[in-house]
């Protein structure tokens, strides 16, 4: 969720009234989805919880609500003018970054509580709702610097030098994908495209290369900036459109004016932003089945238009306008969560339901608490590990050759890389851990591990297994089978021991365990290879079973 | 051990001084004698002759008995002579003398033993002394009483899956039964078939793990598929306008490990349970996450679903509030508005912990319709979840979530059990 940064003055200067920072905490910013992280003097760090609502991340956003709910609330209205700005689409951009939809807002007063939410604003969109520029990057232009019509083409990327923003010296596109820290930083989204995208005007001045870097003068917005160019370029206009929407609202909120830009595609000519408020009908039944608040007709509208709709009732429907810097209305209940906010989460009475069912828990939890009660009963301590492992130690430690386990392709460690297909390897990490620790050392596992089987539905199979292990000074077979045969007449279980060879136990001390003729686990004394490539320096025994092999 | 001391039978006495029995028989016998004549000159004649048969001195012919050598020496007569003196016998003789009870172990008395106590301090007191009452002759030495005990290592649970089974257990007493899920999930019952499109950010490979094999899993085939399809691209029948954009049914059968409890939930609305119905998952759920103190790559989730046509977010807040108080043992709490891709309207719940001020505990919302419809369910169902892991770093008192899978066993020998 995206935290911003916000000037409590600031905030209460748009809202158009002061509302201390504890009423804020409490209530206030509860109308923004926000919670307030941290105050400190003037300067509020608010998380807002909405991943799907860009138009709050801004103190302009939350203003806009704060001021629905304390003053005047009803859908906010944006004008606009046509500009004579056009931006020439190229066919080329098809397949490299195919869309842009931009914006000229005029008469700006910017100050430095605007500038920083401009650019916090433009940042957090295109790395959240733009998943990092990927889908979503925006630039910010002095217009009087510019002169129309602009072009959105592309170019070869040792093809034109311009200085980057920040930066003080001309550079190729290239260099800059190489030099500039953005370029390294976002370099990657260019990758294989043999021409770079580029915004360039009619007399060849360099804009921006996105989803790169701006140019040092054009691309620099100031206090003394007047009137601005903005542009969002990606691949989707139900991605771009919103995300420029919500970029010009804000700035509108502070006293601009919106002018509208002809950007013309080949194959045909829109004119953005468009902010024409859209239509939603809303059922007042549904509302208060929701709800469970049995709101009346004018209570209903009065709460809509507190979180910034229109609402005209209509029989027993409502009909909403809602703004167009709003692109996460899908449903009717998208709607009803608004009006519910409007009404204070915490000023509705909760009601704890009252449904008669029975619970229960899953056999093989019930079954796995039992068998620990008779393992720890036999003195062993439970120990818990993760699932994620590596094969080094599942195989390689464990002197057997590796095989084909579920295995993950973006790693964050190589620790943490496969799914665990056998138990012991985690018990006896355990054991190489607490080497220093008083001996004896017995414990034990009832855990998950998966196994590939092309059969099932996802290619894979859980089992719930339990593992012993038990070290000390002196330790043998006839300790881990003692526990063995303590546990299985414990529960109950007939069960057979035949000899077997396998590779992590000693030659002549492994077992196979056999419950009705079929193996279900394997018990022995560990082979002192693997002890070495541990560095364990005591010897242990241990064994291994199918613990829903054991539920009968 | 002392060897032990051996003391003659009455029988043994007899035979010491009269000769053994098998002995007096083969001497006895100068011709062959008719079986009923020999009866009445030995005494004891079914022993001496089970013997003399066996030592091969005499055989049975035709209804009388032969001679067939002369004992020179009879080892049993030696041995008992020893043993009267006092001294010892080899112990294969000696087993066949206590055999044939000729000999017995004498015990030592214990009134003996212990009256080599009386008037002594002791530390242990032995058998003996209770038996015979002596203790009362002895000194008892008093120990250092307040010495603390020395520190032994019983069996124990681990203490963060012994609080796991806690909450299982208080979540069934409120009527909840649990759900499962496989840990490696298809991305149909992670995302999908949870309405979260295919082009959502949360979707995208930094936030959730993917497999380099296996690959592909199988989608169920009774038309669940199709409706959450439809529901994707165009709302379905269920109100909505849908994400609008072009489902894609490979990505959808990808497989990938569960990164949430939700996909249990999914799960079960899709095979239509009874309703009322609740319930619960505790489940290891896997995410990409920088590892420190407060992420871990693996954790646990949990998860609850309650379904019936009487629930309302009324309802909903209560269910969090029961949870406030019966699983998070908190008595005040605030809640917040909150986004979930698959809820609306969504809230979180905050407890306020006497020590650290207010706490996120937990998240709830009522499921979209754009989910549950395709699913098959058209009541509305309350989804919550709770932090089940920061929930047992509160109740076991640790500050890193990596010390709830400790590796330490010192910590685990050495944690209390919780109330």
């Amino acid at each position: 969720m995206p935290t911003v940064e916000v000037s409590h003055q600031d905030l209460c200067k748009l809202v158009g009234k002061n509302i201390p920072i504890s009423k804020l905490r409490e209530e206030g910013i509860l109308f923004a989805k926000g919670e307030i992280d941290e105050a400190k003097g003037d300067l509020l760090k608010v998380d807002i919880k909405d991943t799907n609502r860009p138009d709050l991340w801004s103190t302009e956003g939350i203003a806009r609500e704060l001021k629905g709910r304390y003053a005047s609330g009803g859908l906010p209205r944006y004008m606009t003018r046509k500009s004579d700005v056009v931006v020439k689409v190229d066919q080329k951009l098809k397949r490299i970054r195919p869309y842009t939809v931009c914006a000229v807002v005029k008469n700006l007063k910017i100050d430095e509580h605007s500038l920083s939410q401009l650019i916090q604003l433009q940042e957090k969109i295109s790395i959240t709702f733009g998943r990092n520029r990927k889908e979503i990057a925006i630039g910010v232009y002095d217009l009087n610097k510019i002169k129309p019509p602009i072009r959105f083409t592309t170019v070869k990327p040792d093809r034109i030098k311009f200085t980057p923003l920040e930066f003080k010296k001309a550079l190729t596109p290239r260099q800059i994908l190489k030099e500039h820290p953005k370029g390294r930083e976002f370099g990657h989204l260019l990758e294989g495209v043999p021409e770079y995208p580029i915004f360039i005007d009619s007399v060849g001045e360099v804009l921006s290369i996105p989803p790169i870097i701006n140019s040092e003068h054009t691309g620099k917005v100031t206090k003394e900036t007047r009137d601005i160019f903005i542009e969002c370029s990606g691949f989707d206009l139900k991605f771009l459109s919103p995300a420029l929407n919500v970029i010009v609202s804000a700035l509108v909120d502070r006293g601009g004016n919106i002018e509208t830009v002809r950007v013309v595609y080949p194959e045909r000519t829109i004119e953005t932003p468009d902010l024409e408020p859209m239509k939603f009908e809303i059922d007042l039944d549904y509302l208060n089945r929701v709800s469970g608040l049995s709101l009346t007709m004018e209570k209903a509208c009065r709460l809509l238009k507190k979180a910034r709709y229109d609402a005209k009732p209509s029989g027993k429907k409502i009909n909403v306008l809602y703004p167009a810097y709003r692109q996460d209305i899908m449903h009717q209940r998208d709607v009803i969560e608004d009006a519910i906010i409007s009404y204070g989460y915490n000023n509705i009475e909760p009601v704890i339901p009252r449904l008669v069912t029975t619970g229960n828990q899953n056999p093989v939890e019930t079954f796995s608490n039992k068998t620990s009660e008779l393992l720890t009963g036999l003195g062993l301590q439970e120990i818990l590990s993760y699932i994620l492992t590596n094969k080094k130690h599942l195989f390689d430690n464990m002197n057997l050759k590796e095989k084909r386990v579920v295995e993950i392709e973006n790693i964050v460690s190589a620790n943490w890389s496969v799914f665990r297909s056998w138990l012991l390897p985690s018990l006896l990490e355990f054991l190489s851990r607490n080497k220093h620790v008083e001996y004896p050392q017995k414990i034990f596992e009832i855990g998950d591990v998966v196994n590939l089987d092309s059969s099932g539905e996802t290619g894979t199979k859980d089992t719930r297994k339990i593992a012993v292990a038990l070290t000390d000074n002196q330790i043998g077979y006839e300790e881990i089978s003692s526990i063995l045969d303590s546990l299985l007449r414990g529960i109950g279980i007939n069960y057979k021991l035949r000899k077997i060879l396998h590779p992590s136990f000693i030659k002549g001390r492994a077992a196979g365990i056999l419950v009705n003729g079929r193996e279900i686990g394997v018990i022995g004394e560990i082979n002192p290879l693997v002890l070495e490539r541990l560095e364990l320096d005591k010897p242990v025994v241990a064994f291994e079973i199918e613990l829903e092999k054991l539920m009968v | 051990m002392a060897s032990p001391i051996y003391k003659l039978t009455e029988e043994g006495r007899n035979y010491l001084q009269n000769g053994l029995p098998e002995a007096k028989l083969a001497n006895s016998l100068k011709m062959p004698m008719d079986i009923d004549e020999a009866k009445g000159r030995i005494d004891s004649f079914g022993i001496a002759l089970q013997w003399a048969k066996k030592k091969n001195w005499v055989k049975v012919e035709a209804g009388k008995l032969v001679l067939v050598k002369k004992p020179n020496s009879v080892p049993e007569h030696d041995a008992l002579r020893k043993i009267s003196e006092g001294k010892k016998v080899d112990e294969k003789m000696a087993d066949i003398l206590l055999k044939r009870k000729l000999v017995y172990v004498e015990k030592e008395d214990i009134v003996k033993r212990a009256r080599k106590m009386v008037g002594k301090e002791i530390m242990n007191i032995p058998p003996e002394l209770i038996k015979t009452g002596m203790w009362r002759e002895v000194k008892i030495k008093p120990y250092n009483v307040e010495a603390t005990g020395k520190k032994i290592y019983p069996g124990k649970r681990q203490p963060y899956k012994h609080f796991l089974s806690d909450v299982r257990q208080k979540l069934v007493e409120l009527g909840f039964k649990e759900m499962s899920g496989p840990l490696i999930e298809t991305e149909f019952w992670n995302f999908d078939a949870l309405y979260q499109a295919q082009n959502h950010p949360s979707r995208d490979w930094t936030q959730t793990y993917t497999l380099k094999h296996p690959k592909q899993g199988k989608l169920p085939d009774n038309g669940v598929v199709s409706k959450v399809k439809a529901s994707h691209e165009t709302g379905w029948k269920t109100g909505s306008t849908g994400w609008g954009y072009k489902w894609d049914i490979k990505k959808a059968s990808q497989l990938m490990p569960r990164a949430h409890t939700t996909a249990c939930s999914a799960r079960t609305l899709a095979s239509l349970p009874d309703i009322p119905a609740k319930y619960f998952a505790i489940s290891r759920c896997f995410r990409p996450d920088v590892i420190d103190a407060t992420h871990g790559v693996e954790f646990n989730q949990m998860e609850g679903i309650v379904i019936d046509e009487s629930l309302t977010f009324r309802e909903m807040l209560g269910t969090l509030k029961m949870f406030a108080m019966e699983v998070g043992g908190a008595k005040k709490f605030r809640f917040y508005p909150d986004y979930y891709p698959f809820t609306e309207p969504s809230v979180q719940i905050s407890v306020k912990h006497p020590e650290m001020g207010w706490i996120e505990l937990a998240g709830a919302g009522i499921f979209r319709p754009e989910l549950t419809e395709p699913l098959g369910v058209k009541e509305p169902v309350i989804a919550w979840g709770l932090g089940i892991d920061r929930l047992a770093m509160f109740r076991l008192n640790i500050e890193d979530i990596r010390e709830l899978f400790s590796k330490n066993l010192n910590w685990l020998r050495n944690q209390r059990i919780l109330i």
